[in-house]
């Protein structure tokens, strides 16, 4: 019976699939160190396209996400990127955001008889996947667009003019971010990204544009109170899923066997590259990641008996689904990789030729 | 000559004051109005600034750029006034414009809040809880304007010398009683002060020149003259126009060095005694080449010590010519009158400022007489340092006092600049590459080799135990996973954290 069970919940891991989750992790370690958030819109597809049923992908994903969030945090918090305060009135409401989302995903994936119900869960995270990535890419495609057109580089102020307008009270300062956010803005920010961390496993990717789209912390401060707040709900997500039995240890090691190098590599690339290309290869990763989803949902509806097609359908639709996942993960990683190496040995060129030539003066 | 700044708030009375002072003092009156619109003229877009700053938007490339030259407008046209006469300058960070000098009197107008909202009252024509509001808004938008040009607390009264409460006593009798206050020697101008204006005259001149200069106009640099020294600090991506800064400056007449350095970020080094040769200094040149920084040198001699560092000049062949600072705290302002001396500069700071220049790592330096607290006021809060280092300070101390102090000094550093505060000692260890971390990377791999086995290598008896039944059972999951997910990021991200720096990719 257990073994059925395990058979059931967990998927084989052959060297292959060992290797492709390590890619998974690197991949998503680059886009999340270089992004400052996220990369779980990559992983948790990504495991999902290797036959890892949803609901394991985002409980080991978050898990995953906890050591990660943890390690940054501590390093982001010796830099002074971290508004505590800010984290802990956020906090609250994305525990019952994890709270509720979790609760959600149990009800579908368990029928009344107990029984898995996997492709309800599937097409459930795959629906909100899309729509919450697409209106957060391309309301970043939008930004990055007027950014260009007015040579700014900074991100659109409209929400946070709008909201500074209403002034509703009580408003809280936030002294590390050195930001004044009305308590019922900060409220409903937490309960979407904590809700959408415990559904998706991607809150980061929204709780950071939040922070700087609607309460204007300058965006370092943004990603280290992220990862602050990240850590909490991480642990509370590895605890609930854990609880309910549906984290693979095995994909939480190997997921951080690509992720913690990648991150670091990424993070080395926010350096060294422009913001406005930081954000427009960011936006036209999670663009394909969301593509590649939105072709997976017909095989899901043909399972769950919602339309009519053909079985033999979804090989193909499932390949170019993971296709287009990996050729964004990976056009993306190769592409920030590229902008770190080469900015790397033009640094090292460049100290090469000034030791050489001495100094410049008269 | 005497320089007065007075901070003012929004109806607090502080022109009046500013103007009655002027009067009796004989002095030019000047206003902030007068110079942001003169900035305004020259095509410096401070509404721009302003609208950013009041909505809390951080500045874009091209508006730090902005940024830096109303700053230097500012220096420039206030150095200009007060070197011909006396001035009361009435606005918000006056004092802050020209830091460095002693002698300055800062005042700060205060009136209470009861007060202030009835003369916007009366002048705005608002209702009281607009008027009230409106107040509020305005001291938040300069709390903010001195934050972001000059990151300090401008309500926090240890800047100023007076903070007046105008509720109680009239603009002009307030002025009366200021005057003998105006007069006190510590508020005097020496032949120091005269030094450190010209200085910052030049500095903002030049900075201002290479800002309106259209072939420089976007490039992010910061210019810094002590006496016949004027160093240029670019960023990489500004290394095209490294030729133009010496042209430029030379044009506007300047006749001494020229140093410009390529620098990504700054750092900050304080320590007491330099050494060339020794180790730190390899080490923080190490760091600075790995970081691709400028490195700015503070010799803190402690102020009880009694070899206190008497601040001098090089010989004019020498190129490391700076202009230090001599804080007026110590010396009581009008005892330093010999600020154009040439007196030896301490042969190991010299020769570390050398070994700095030759290496392209030169950001400059500052000699200062001080405690703590002094230190905190002489530095310049608006450089963006990466990190700062303290090496060994209070060496004439006792161990244990010499230890509190260098730990009082870099919680008041890490609570000023809200940056990373290093100890010198700590730079090996913490940035740098030797047999300790190749143990201490190989002992993480070590470990997360270890975890990663036992997991693989007993896949089966781990996932029976994660989907076992039974509360208590389940509880026992949660907690293992609540430990082994943090233990396992922490050995395995210090490993590629090792890994990483050994290639250097920091």
């Amino acid at each position: 019976m257990i073994k059925y069970l395990i058979a059931e919940t967990f998927i084989q891991l052959d060297w292959m699939v060992m290797v492709q989750v390590i890619l998974l992790g690197f991949v998503g370690g680059v886009l999340s160190g270089f992004i400052g958030s996220g990369g779980a819109f990559f992983m948790t597809p990504g495991m999902m396209n290797l036959g890892i049923p949803g609901p394991i992908a985002v409980a080991s994903n978050i898990t995953h996400k906890f050591g990660k969030a943890m390690v940054g945090a501590k390093k982001h918090g010796e830099m002074g990127h971290v508004d505590k305060k800010l984290a802990l009135f956020m906090l609250f409401t994305a525990a019952l955001g994890i709270n509720a989302a979790v609760w959600i995903i149990g009800k579908v994936f368990t029928g009344s008889a107990g029984e898995s119900r996997s492709d309800h869960a599937d097409l459930y995270i795959s629906l909100v996947f899309v729509v919450v990535l697409s209106m957060v890419s391309l309301s970043m495609l939008r930004d990055i667009l007027h950014s260009r057109s007015r040579g700014d580089a900074q991100p659109s102020k409209k929400i946070i003019d709008f909201l500074a307008k209403l002034r509703l009270y009580p408003m809280i300062y936030f002294p590390v971010a050195d930001v004044t956010v009305s308590l019922w803005v900060i409220l409903i920010c937490g309960l979407f990204t904590g809700y959408l961390a415990g559904t998706i496993g991607v809150g980061g990717f929204v709780g950071v544009p939040a922070m700087i789209y609607v309460f204007g912390v300058p965006a370092q401060v943004a990603a280290g109170t992220e990862l602050y707040l990240a850590m909490f709900m991480g642990a509370y997500g590895a605890l609930n899923y854990g609880y309910q039995g549906m984290v693979d240890l095995r994909l939480v090691v190997l997921l951080f066997l690509g992720s913690l190098l990648g991150v670091h590599l990424g993070a080395y690339g926010t350096k060294v590259v422009r913001e406005i290309i930081i954000r427009l290869v960011t936006c036209i990763i999670i663009l394909f990641c969301v593509l590649s989803r939105i072709i997976a949902i017909p095989i899901y509806l043909r399972r769950l008996g919602i339309i009519e097609l053909d079985a033999a359908i979804d090989p193909p639709l499932s390949l170019a689904s993971k296709g287009l996942l990996y050729a964004s993960g990976i056009i993306g990683a190769i592409l920030i990789l590229y902008f770190v190496f080469k900015a790397f040995y033009q640094r090292r060129r460049m100290h090469a030729s000034i030791t050489t030539k001495a100094v410049t003066r008269t | 000559m005497n320089i007065i700044c007075i901070s003012r708030g929004s109806f607090g009375g502080g022109k009046l004051l500013a103007e009655s002072l002027a009067k009796k003092l004989a002095c030019d009156c000047l206003s902030r109005e007068e110079l942001t619109e003169a900035a305004t003229r020259s095509g410096i877009p401070v509404g721009r600034l302003e609208t950013a700053v009041s909505r809390n938007r951080p500045f874009n490339e091209q508006m730090a750029v902005e940024k830096d030259c109303f700053k230097a407008f500012v220096t420039a046209a206030l150095c200009e006034r007060v070197a011909k006469n006396s001035v009361v300058y009435h606005g918000r960070t006056g004092h802050l414009v020209l830091s460095g000098i002693q002698s300055i009197l800062r005042i700060r107008v205060i009136m209470d809040e009861e007060s202030r909202i009835a003369l916007t009252m009366q002048r705005l024509g608002l209702g009281r809880e607009k008027a009230r509001r409106y107040n509020h808004e305005v001291d938040e938008d300069r709390h903010r304007w001195a934050r972001t040009l000059y990151n300090v607390d401008w309500a926090d009264s240890t800047h100023y010398d007076l903070v007046l409460n105008l509720s109680r006593v009239t603009a002009e009798n307030a002025a009366a009683a200021l005057v003998g206050m105006a007069q006190l020697p510590e508020f005097q101008s020496t032949p120091a002060t005269l030094r450190t204006l010209d200085e910052l005259h030049r500095a903002a001149r030049y900075r201002l020149a290479l800002g309106q200069d259209v072939r420089t106009a976007s490039a992010n640099v910061k210019v810094q003259a002590k006496m016949n020294m004027v160093s240029v600090t670019y960023l990489p991506r500004d290394r095209s126009l490294a030729e133009l800064f010496p042209q430029i400056l030379h044009n506007l007449g300047e006749t001494g060095t020229i140093v410009c350095t390529m620098a990504s970020i700054s750092l900050l080094w304080i320590q007491e005694r330099f050494q060339a040769q020794d180790d730190s200094t390899t080490e923080v040149l190490e760091i600075a080449d790995r970081w691709n920084a400028a490195v700015e040198v503070v010799q803190l001699n402690d102020e009880s010590s009694s070899e206190i560092a008497v601040p001098s000049t090089l010989p004019a062949t020498d190129r490391t010519v700076p202009a230090p600072r001599v804080p007026a705290h110590v010396d009581g302002g009008i005892l330093d009158d010999d600020g154009a001396t040439a007196r030896p500069l301490d042969p190991g700071l010299r020769a570390t400022l050398d070994r700095l220049i030759a290496q392209d790592h030169a950001g400059g330096y500052t000699i200062l007489n001080c405690d703590i607290k002094g230190l905190m006021r002489e530095l310049d809060r608006t450089t963006p340092y990466g990190m700062v280092i303290v090496g060994e300070v209070f060496s004439t101390r006792g161990s244990a006092v010499k230890k509190r102090l260098s730990n009082e000094l870099i919680g008041y550093l890490v609570d000023n600049l809200r940056i990373p505060v290093i100890e010198a000692k700590e730079l090996k260890t913490k940035y740098l590459f030797g047999p300790t971390h190749w143990f201490k990377m190989l002992g993480f791999a070590a470990g997360s080799l270890l975890l990663v086995f036992l997991v693989l290598g007993h896949q089966e008896p781990i996932l029976r135990f994660t989907i076992a039944e039974g509360t208590s059972h389940r509880l026992l999951v949660a907690a293992g996973l609540f430990c082994f997910a943090p233990l396992f990021a922490y050995l395995y991200g210090n490993f590629t954290q090792y890994l990483l720096r050994l290639f250097r990719f920091e």
